[in-house]
């Protein structure tokens, strides 16, 4: 588990591992100030808004966020069609969440800090999430599952299934193909973390809102990735160009912040959807000076049978932002390639001396 | 037929020579006149910046310099660039005057014997799972962060999204980003928290000029392929002044006492990209380096 995460760097996990020392009592007032009070949306009232302004008279997303929730992506099947939890049931989850996020630290402990969950799986029970009455991300289709996949996606899939996951962390057995730097994740190359649409991570699901005349813009936390997006109308980028998080063209609808974000990279699209025909939707709604209500739209006539929503509460969270020297200090590529050729090695010997016997 | 398109052009071209030759002995037509004359490189008309909504001076924008002090911040003449046997002039570097005020870098000797060596180490390329992979290699050849002030000369545009707290700047060439932050607070203290490859920036305006005060730097960065370097103790004061509406005066103070004998300082314009609908792409490099980083740990490497 631990190495897939190892790509801090020693100078922030030093930091962090202060920083934590530092804010275990303030993450206790945290957990409880927050409490339920952020989530009296009974789904049905008409949604609130709470309207700072920029000094040019934008509504005000500007902040640190952090998009961290317990709450399954697909509505468990118990809740049937059931949309909203009771307060006492999102209470219990939460308090759930923040417990399995705190066994998850301290029970991946290394001795070195960079694979150390105590160094950098901080943020779960230490951002001040608030529970969520949702029993899923996904608000649309109805059941809160992401709908069928098209045959021909399915297939595509299933193939990708067959051809066996490259690096298997949960089974320190699973064969590891590390033949050149290509066989690696691309988390793992320092080349994307993903996104968009903004989801919760295991850990480190911060990001900074800054906005500037005629901009927006938002940088992730992981491998500080960036998106600038224009707001005066300009039309979308051809097809000859692509981006590794798509290309981004934004608008305001009331006090609501509309996104849509085509012009995606092949090979790096949400959940293997098609970078031709994928076109992503974010709507992004202050809703009180601690929450944005952030929901995507996911459209991909090739890979689903339609489309599809997500609701994610943003809940605002103390900066900055570091910087992530990922590439800078890959150390997991060397380790891994390294790891493999010793491998490669080891048994090769293993092999002569059986043949020698 | 040669002839007569040399004719024509002559014929066109005369009423604006004669035009020309003629405007500066016109007095005082000043409006039309100070308009059409070619302004001397480095000089500016008076210029009062347009304001943001809260009324500092508007450095949004994508912008870019067109100065060679990528490959050497002091005067340099052009190069063959590494192989040229496969790279012919796709791979030649551009002479260029430098950027350093007076032209020389004060080194102490001792440093100066260090910049000569990283020249000679800067292809020299070494990656561990450690800080050694840092010892040789120019980082820009690595596809590391650049630094500051090294970004604001790469080849590269960079975008300026200012806001009142914040001022961010994101630069092209590997999505490098720096937070300048527009006051001091508790999130946002003066010292830095750590050390970085872009620096630990805190701005505010002197009149109309930007100050950016940068500490915190990763002793790592180089200011160009020629060796050109500094310590952890490298401290930047950077001085951004809107000279027209295409135009930003850049300017930065290098201070570094483990390697220079006194503050050196670089300065050189910032062209405002006007192409309709201009934008950062993406020059994620770190796919075009992975094998002359990784390659000696690849299957079948030839190590």
């Amino acid at each position: 588990m631990g190495k897939r995460f190892g790509v801090h760097s020693n100078v922030w996990a030093v930091v962090i591992a202060i920083a934590a020392i530092l804010a275990v009592p303030a993450l206790v007032t945290a957990q409880t100030t927050s409490g339920v009070a952020g989530n009296k949306d009974k789904g049905a009232a008409p949604k609130k808004t709470w309207v700072s302004r920029t000094a040019d008279g934008q509504p005000d997303l500007q902040g640190y966020w952090t998009s961290l929730s317990f709450t399954a992506m697909e509505r468990p099947a118990k809740y049937g069609n059931r949309e909203f939890l009771t307060d006492e049931e999102a209470a219990q989850i939460h308090k759930e969440g923040i417990q399995h996020s705190y066994e998850f630290t301290f029970n991946d402990l290394a001795e070195t800090p960079v694979y150390d969950a105590t160094v950098y799986a901080l943020s779960a029970w230490q951002e001040g999430v608030a529970p969520n009455r949702r029993t899923s991300l996904v608000v649309d289709p109805p059941d809160g599952r992401i709908p069928p996949l098209t045959p021909e996606a399915a297939k595509v899939r299933e193939a990708a299934r067959k051809a066996g996951p490259n690096q298997d962390y949960a089974d320190p057995n699973a064969p590891v193909k590390a033949d050149v730097a290509e066989d690696l994740n691309l988390g793992e190359r320092c080349l994307s973390f993903g996104g968009p649409p903004i989801l919760p991570g295991a850990y480190n699901s911060n990001f900074q809102i800054v906005q500037g005349t005629g901009y927006v813009m938002i940088e992730y936390e992981w491998n500080n990735e960036i998106r600038i997006i224009p707001l005066d109308g300009r039309p979308q980028l051809s097809q000859g160009l692509h981006r590794w998080h798509g290309n981004s063209r934004g608008h305001w609808e009331g006090n609501t912040l509309v996104v849509e974000t085509s012009n995606f990279r092949p090979g790096a699209t949400f959940q293997g959807a098609n970078a031709k025909t994928l076109k992503m939707t974010e709507y992004f709604t202050r809703t009180d000076q601690n929450t944005i209500e952030y929901k995507f739209t996911i459209d991909d006539p090739s890979t689903w049978t339609r489309p599809w929503s997500a609701i994610v509460p943003l809940s605002h969270m103390q900066g900055p932002i570091p910087e992530y020297d990922c590439s800078e200090n890959n150390n997991d590529a060397v380790n891994i390639l390294a790891g493999a050729r010793a491998t490669e090695k080891a048994a090769a010997e293993k092999a002569k001396n059986i043949s020698l016997r | 037929m040669k002839v007569t398109v040399l004719v024509l052009l002559v014929a066109v071209c005369a009423p604006i020579v004669v035009q020309a030759q003629s405007t500066p002995q016109q007095p005082l037509a000043r409006t039309a006149s100070a308009a059409a004359k070619i302004p001397a490189p480095g000089e500016f008309p008076p210029y009062k910046p347009p304001r943001t909504a809260d009324g500092k001076p508007d450095f949004n924008g994508i912008w870019q310099s067109f100065v060679t002090a990528d490959i050497d911040v002091q005067d340099h003449d052009a190069q063959p660039g590494p192989h040229p046997d496969i790279m012919g002039a796709y791979g030649a570097w551009p002479g260029g005057q430098g950027i350093v005020e007076g032209g020389e870098i004060p080194y102490k000797p001792e440093a100066l014997a260090q910049k000569r060596a990283n020249a000679e180490k800067r292809m020299v390329i070494n990656i561990t799972s450690d800080d050694r992979r840092h010892e040789t290699g120019d980082p820009e050849l690595k596809c590391y962060r650049p630094g500051i002030p090294r970004a604001n000369y790469e080849p590269f545009p960079f975008q300026i999204i200012q806001s009142t707290d914040n001022i961010v700047m994101v630069y092209e060439f590997e999505h490098a980003l720096r937070t300048i932050y527009m006051k001091e607070d508790k999130e946002t203290p003066k010292d830095p928290p750590a050390d970085s490859w872009m620096g630990w920036s805190h701005g505010h305006f002197e009149g109309d000029t930007l100050v950016i005060d940068s500490t915190g730097f990763v002793p790592y960065t180089c200011f160009d392929r020629a060796g050109d370097y500094h310590s952890d103790a490298l401290h930047v004061v950077e001085r951004y002044n809107l000279v027209s509406p295409y135009h930003i005066m850049y300017e930065a103070t290098i201070e570094d006492p483990n390697v220079f004998t006194r503050p050196w300082k670089v300065s050189f314009p910032l062209y405002r990209r006007m192409e309709k609908n201009i934008q950062l792409v993406d020059f994620d490099c770190v796919e075009f380096v992975e094998k002359m980083l990784y390659g000696p740990y690849y299957k079948n490497s030839s190590k």
